[in-house]
């Protein structure tokens, strides 16, 4: 074999290869040392917050996206290729929602945490999905997900059968923990299940009530509270509107009274500002998920809140 | 593939070896075993069909407009499976309108490949790429890349990528992973990104004199992201050495050969950066052939390189506005005899080439670049003086101004314009208008 042996070991060796070697065995060896606790990857911080709900102390959860960032547009960051080849279980959205960049992170991940594995969990893959494209869908029609809509969260009653399939995988993986996560999830669903019937009773006079949202992120909410969808800011999903598609919108709702305006942190302003200023009704910034806003700091406080912000309006 | 079509072929082939069995009469111990596996089969088959009839009931359900979602406990636990189409096929369109004030686009002290060269004026495709992709099985993945592209003349097909990479399945350590076969190569960050995913129209100098483009060698390349807060990551690889800046291989022994290390992290919630460390050496053993054939290298090529990415959304949604800072530099070595149609001159010197840009996306459809980027030429022998590789002491470089409209991911429009300064003579003011249209399948982005 022709390999220019001299140089390689002289030149290259000295100054590419030889510091290279030195600082990442340091690091391996400092890796190495890392605590036992299980580590949880969640790509948004509602399951970063149900997987501390779960795994309480025996658990480190890590989000990848915070409440200001749009979850489907964010890049592979190199730190999120580092956090998740060190995660013992990755949980996120799914269905769709982190297409653009989850699978970078995956592939360098290993094959504990690849589809189909007990480190894979996706809440979109174990609660029903709502608007599914019935029959075609073409990229003309926005950024439809034909798996469905991915933003599963915001329905309060998902919330509990997603932390069920968390709390069997944290088992599989921390077999010595499965008692611990069994007692987390009892009280886990107890608590929610009576924060649950709290709200139901809170959202009965929201029925019907006419509401706009800037994308289909607050559907199962909608869904969920059986609030009457009457448009979106965006004309087709991830769509940002023009001036005309407001003119539209706004001539389609001008005649309701208490319209409910509703966007995310992470939506731009302008769309909502405008119809409300329109409607002379409030464009409320709903929180979205944890962190969405300062009193948002679990997932109780995410329903609490959003309840609350709505019911302020009206 | 969908779990169900996936298990047709299993159920054909059980049947096949049912068949085989009768054939081979009297052995009733397996015969027995395979009746077994066939009525697990059909045990399976059966669940698949309650399976779909429950998403038939559930779907049904979702549109006689979700009345039957009031109460938790009727809610359908199972998940709609959508089957991705196999394998992955995707399309890239892309044209360009390009007017040039300057006749000739040479680069002074450079031969540079045919794809080094400033492209065509006029109206013209680019590359028209075809990908095709997909998960070969649990341990590996495949994908091919072809570009059309229009040379001297004739529509020809490029094989710009086929390889194989090692699926997790695979790894027998955490975190490595193989790749073989032709691809764009782990060498600073442009390279192994296809040219429709770059910020500008065209390729910086560095590439263009360097890389003739981009490295997509045939080869092997073993990377290994270790096991650390932040990211790190190294490589190396091996390969024939028959591609720009390397060529005419023998196919004896290893062409070239390349080492790589790459760190990075965030800074805070809205920033993170990438750092990358180089190099690629090899032989043009055979002869680099360049200027259409006009000058030939035979020799060594060392290449060192580094490049740095930093992006920042400065709201921390970096759908709407975002800002990129992107470098990179290469020296290169060469060692050989150069050959401009007058007989071998000893060559024996070194290059450097740079480049660095901003990108700023100030809406979310709209954002706005520039470039700047710079060669400084080798030190030549007096056989090479009045030659195209003679730099006349000038140093080749070129400032870009970019404005792009992203209509959604898939299709994007954009202006540019050069004013490059390739030769001491040469003052060309570029305008281009370019569209890259991706239809299919459209997979994740690199960072």
């Amino acid at each position: 074999m022709h390999i220019n042996i001299d140089k390689l070991t002289t030149h290259t060796f000295k100054i590419v290869i030889a510091p290279t070697l030195a600082i990442f065995l340091g690091l391996m060896s400092a890796a190495t040392l890392a605590a036992d606790t299980i580590q949880v990857f969640s790509c948004e911080p509602e399951w970063a917050s149900l997987a501390e709900e779960i795994g309480g102390n025996r658990v480190k959860a890590f989000s990848a996206t915070h409440a200001q960032q749009n979850p489907h547009f964010i890049r592979a960051r190199p730190s999120l290729i580092a956090k998740a080849r060190k995660a013992d279980l990755i949980f996120c959205s799914g269905a769709g929602l982190e297409v653009g960049w989850l699978p970078i992170l995956i592939q360098k991940a290993g094959a504990s945490l690849q589809p189909g594995t007990n480190g894979y969990l996706m809440a979109g893959d174990h609660v029903q999905l709502i608007e599914q494209p019935h029959s075609h869908v073409d990229r003309s029609m926005g950024d439809i997900h034909p798996e469905g809509n991915p933003h599963v969260h915001l329905d309060p009653r998902n919330i509990l059968i997603v932390a069920k399939e968390l709390t069997k995988r944290l088992s599989n993986i921390d077999p010595g923990s499965s008692e611990f996560y069994g007692k987390q999830f009892d009280s886990f669903s107890k608590r929610w299940s009576e924060a649950l019937s709290g709200w139901e009773k809170e959202i009965k006079d929201l029925v019907d009530h006419p509401v706009v949202a800037h994308h289909k992120s607050f559907s199962y909410f909608v869904n969920w509270a059986k609030l009457n969808d009457v448009g979106s800011i965006e004309p087709k999903p991830g769509l940002p509107p023009t001036i005309r598609d407001l003119n539209n919108l706004y001539t389609s709702v001008k005649d309701i009274d208490e319209l409910l305006i509703i966007r995310s942190a992470y939506d731009p302003a302008k769309g909502a500002t405008w119809l409300g200023e329109k409607t002379s009704r409030p464009a409320v910034v709903l929180p979205y998920t944890v962190g969405g806003n300062a009193k948002v700091t679990d997932l109780f406080s995410l329903f609490d809140e959003s309840i609350r912000l709505i019911k302020s309006t009206l | 593939m969908s779990k169900s079509s996936r298990f047709i072929p299993i159920y054909a082939l059980l049947v096949f070896f049912c068949l085989q069995g009768n054939a081979v009469a009297g052995n009733h111990a397996s015969l027995s075993e395979i009746k077994k596996e066939l009525a697990a089969i059909q045990e399976k088959y059966e669940s698949k069909i309650a399976e779909l009839e429950s998403k038939i009931e559930a779907l049904s359900a979702a549109s006689a407009g979700n009345t039957g979602m009031a109460s938790s406990k009727n809610l359908p636990r199972k998940a709609k499976k959508v089957s991705n189409f196999n394998p992955a096929v995707s399309i890239v369109l892309n044209g360009k309108a390009t007017s040039f004030s300057e006749s000739s686009g040479e680069m002074e002290g450079f031969a540079v490949g045919e794809e080094g060269e400033r492209g065509q004026e006029g109206l013209g495709l680019g590359e028209s790429e075809l990908t095709i992709a997909a998960n070969v099985d649990d341990k590996f993945y495949g994908s091919l890349t072809a570009a059309i592209v229009r040379e001297d003349g004739s529509d020809i097909i490029e094989l710009e990528e086929a390889y194989l990479q090692t699926l997790a399945g695979l790894q027998f350590i955490d975190g490595l992973t193989i790749k073989a076969g032709r691809a764009f190569w782990t060498i600073g960050y442009l390279n192994e990104h296809h040219a429709h995913t770059d910020d500008f129209a065209d390729r910086p100098l560095p590439y263009r004199a360097f890389f003739n483009k981009a490295y997509n060698d045939d080869g092997v390349e073993v990377s290994y992201l270790l096991p650390t807060d932040f990211y790190a990551e190294v490589g190396m690889g091996a390969f024939r050495g028959d591609d720009f800046p390397f060529g005419g291989s023998d196919g004896e022994g290893i062409g070239a050969w390349s080492a790589y290390a790459r760190v990075g992290s965030d800074i805070g919630a809205n920033q993170s950066w990438r750092l990358g460390g180089y190099a690629l050496m090899g032989e043009a053993k055979g002869g680099r052939t360049t200027e259409e054939g006009a000058i030939t290298f035979v020799g060594d090529t060392d290449l060192y390189g580094m490049d740095f990415r930093y992006t920042f959304a400065p709201t921390g949604n970096a759908r709407e506005k975002e800002f990129i800072l992107q470098g990179e530099a290469f020296w290169r070595d060469e060692d050989g005899t150069y050959n401009v149609g007058a007989g071998d001159v000893n060559h024996d010197d070194s290059s450097v080439g740079w480049y660095a840009q901003g990108v700023y996306k100030f809406a979310q459809k709209w954002r706005a670049g520039v470039r700047y980027s710079e060669l400084e030429s080798p030190d030549i022998q007096a056989g090479l003086v009045g030659t195209g590789l003679d730099g006349t002491r000038h140093d080749p470089r070129s400032t870009s101004l970019m404005l792009d409209y992203t209509n959604s991911e898939f299709s994007r429009w954009r202006f540019q314009y050069n004013h490059n300064e390739l030769s001491r003579t040469s003052n060309d003011n570029q305008f281009m208008i370019q569209y890259i249209m991706s239809i299919g399948a459209h997979g994740a982005h690199k960072y």
